[in-house]
């Protein structure tokens, strides 16, 4: 039985998405670096 | 409590109840009553998701902590998206392909039905005492500061919630979870608002960041690192999030039904992938959010001189008894620390605004050491506490609701009060779903004959409604064995996460072991944690180390994965060599 091709939004392959979240997680850890350097 | 707030309590409440009877029509089958038919779409699988993690504890929890310890906590939840991005690569489009109704259906599948149905035992076990734990929790928290009877509050706080999770399965749970969850911003947003409008004139938003930064609370990164060496007993810091909240955060989504259930729900491979990695980028704004109230309550409560103790109960309780004359003069201590402190605040504010830098430092020392000398007074209130009331002298979980209830305005209290009811339903609510659809499909279906999808259906609302009773029966009894059984049945989780991850890890990522190897492997690991643990309070072996609950996680899963490949490696010679005596 084959799956039906999935439509995936913003992207071409998940991949994008994988991608988006884990930078994401990158940037706000960067952020958060930055608040805590700057209210300290 | 005014009369206004009653209204919006109760109005919120019965809104929610209603709502979710409306949403009930869903098909008299398994699939329609557990997993809404797959029908969702991803923002509801999302709300769903977030509803279902987000507990009364969360709300009330995390402001304080940001207010005692400073909002490190956040790191704690660094490694949920990286979970939610191997969930989606390897659990979604597995589960979704074979149609399961509950992941341990997987396993089966994969290994045998002992290991199922093992599985889904410790699944059943651990979630169902959690969840009376988390009806208890709040309840005990919302009947100290307002005088509520804890009875009756346990029962609104687990109880009517059953009356749309019976009727209404899966398809009520999430609706109710994306209204609950909308309330609960709103409200939470208006919170954080009210505290930066009540600083006193010319203090603001960035005022109130800037205290509480000079005085330790905007600790958002931390290494973990103490004179220069790592600190392994460090709770919150960067790595411990990212590793350890990674697999924390991949045993609870991946292989909890609470969770699995949610996403199950959605249309597809797409909508639960969307619904799951979307969770992975706003979770982590929003404990900040949370958090950050708790960092404005702190700053707030420099400017006004807050309670001794925010748990107020606990403050009757000393005042009724023989050491009411040394909480009159702790308390008197505690008006002068706050007087100076209120001065230093407003001194250190405008030092800041006009740019002194040598005068804002040495203001901060000073409403630094102010701190200091009125956390100690704190401390010889606890003292005097535990001698004087069986209650929790910590008053962390106390801060934001005292808050609310000592400076909101009414209306705005009542909301804030009812959304603590709706974090705390919405859990629970996904908890009883997943518990009945666990019970039915793991066991009932297993053990009994062919039934017509009707009688499932009627089966699973009577499963529902029972599983509902069970925990509302925990939540009272818990009232009966004391509060320090809330720290006990906590660590429950970790006795049983580890190993039930580890059983999945053998399922997705060693193809060669099979299901004998893997069920002994976790009976084995299960029993040794449940030792371990056990060690740990009691000293029974003294060959075994002490180790913290927070590591019985890991050691369960490379437990169960390391003996389950080697009972499979033995096993695997075993049959070679009794083919080769034949």
């Amino acid at each position: 039985m084959t799956e039906p091709k999935e439509h995936i939004p913003l992207f071409k392959s998940w991949k994008g998405w994988y991608l988006l979240v884990i930078a994401f997680l990158a940037l706000l850890i960067g952020i958060f670096y930055w608040l805590t350097k700057y209210f300290a | 409590m005014n009369g206004i707030d009653w209204l919006v309590l109760s109005v919120t409440l019965a809104g929610i109840i209603l709502y979710g009877l409306l949403k009930s029509r869903t098909s008299r089958n398994l699939e329609g009553y557990f997993l809404s038919n797959r029908s969702m779409p991803w923002w509801i699988v999302l709300l769903s998701i977030m509803g279902t993690q987000a507990s009364a504890v969360t709300f009330l929890s995390a402001p304080g902590q940001a207010f005692a310890d400073g909002m490190r906590f956040v790191q704690y939840y660094f490694g949920l998206p990286l979970a939610m991005v191997v969930i989606c690569i390897t659990f979604v489009p597995l589960f979704n392909r074979l149609k399961v109704f509950t992941a341990y259906e997987f396993l089966e599948q994969r290994f045998d039905k002992k290991t199922r149905l093992l599985t889904s035992f410790l699944f059943l076990l651990q979630r169902a005492l959690s969840t009376g734990i988390s009806i208890y929790a709040p309840a005990l928290i919302l009947s100290s500061l307002f005088g509520w009877e804890i009875f009756y509050t346990n029962i609104v706080m687990g109880g009517l919630l059953i009356i749309y999770t019976v009727s209404g399965g899966a398809r009520a749970v999430a609706y109710t979870q994306q209204i609950q969850f909308l309330i609960i911003f709103g409200a939470m947003f208006l919170a954080g608002y009210m505290v930066v409008h009540l600083l006193p004139s010319g203090i603001g938003f960035v005022d109130a960041l800037h205290i509480g930064g000079k005085l330790g609370k905007f600790n958002i990164i931390t290494t973990g690192v103490e004179d220069g060496k790592f600190n392994w007993n460090d709770r919150y810091n960067i790595w411990s999030g990212i590793i350890g909240g990674f697999f924390l955060a991949l045993s609870y989504f991946g292989t909890d039904q609470s969770q699995v259930g949610r996403y199950l729900t959605a249309q597809n491979n797409t909508e639960s992938r969307l619904g799951l990695l979307l969770n992975g980028i706003v979770k982590i704004p929003m404990q900040f959010f949370i958090l950050l109230i708790g960092v404005l309550i702190f700053s707030f409560y420099q400017f006004n001189g807050g309670p001794i103790s925010f748990n107020s109960g606990l403050v009757e309780d000393v005042r009724n008894s023989t050491y009411a004359d040394s909480l009159s003069r702790l308390e008197q201590q505690y008006k002068t620390i706050s007087g100076q402190k209120e001065q230093a605040a407003i001194a250190f504010a405008q030092a800041v605004k006009s740019g002194k830098a040598v005068e804002e430092a040495q203001l901060a020392t000073q409403l630094s050491a102010l701190n200091q000398q009125s956390t100690e007074v704190r401390d010889a209130f606890k003292a005097l506490g535990k001698k004087a009331s069986s209650r929790d002298t910590n008053d962390t979980n106390y801060v934001f609701l005292s808050f609310v209830k000592e400076y909101l305005p009414a209306g705005l209290r009542g909301l804030l009060v009812a959304i603590i009811f709706l974090a705390a339903w919405g859990s629970i609510a996904a908890a009883l779903n997943s518990l009945a659809a666990s019970t039915v499909c793991d066991f009932h279906q297993q053990f009994t004959g062919a039934k017509t999808p009707e009688q499932e259906y009627q089966v699973s609302r009577w499963y529902t409604f029972g599983w509902g009773v069970f925990c509302v029966l925990v939540a009272e009894f818990a009232n009966q064995l004391g509060q320090s059984l809330i720290e006990a049945v906590n660590v429950l989780g970790s006795l049983f996460y580890g190993v039930i991850l580890g059983i999945f890890l053998l399922a997705f990522y060693c193809k060669r072991v099979g299901g004998k190897a893997a069920f002994w492997s976790a009976v084995v690991v299960e029993l040794f944690i449940v030792v371990l643990f056990f060690n740990e309070q009691v000293s029974l072996f003294s060959f075994l180390p002490d180790v913290s609950f927070l590591w019985l996680n890991a050691i369960g899963a490379l437990g169960v994965v390391l003996l389950g490949l080697l009972l499979q490696g033995v096993q695997g010679k075993f049959v070679q060599k009794q083919a080769t005596v034949v």
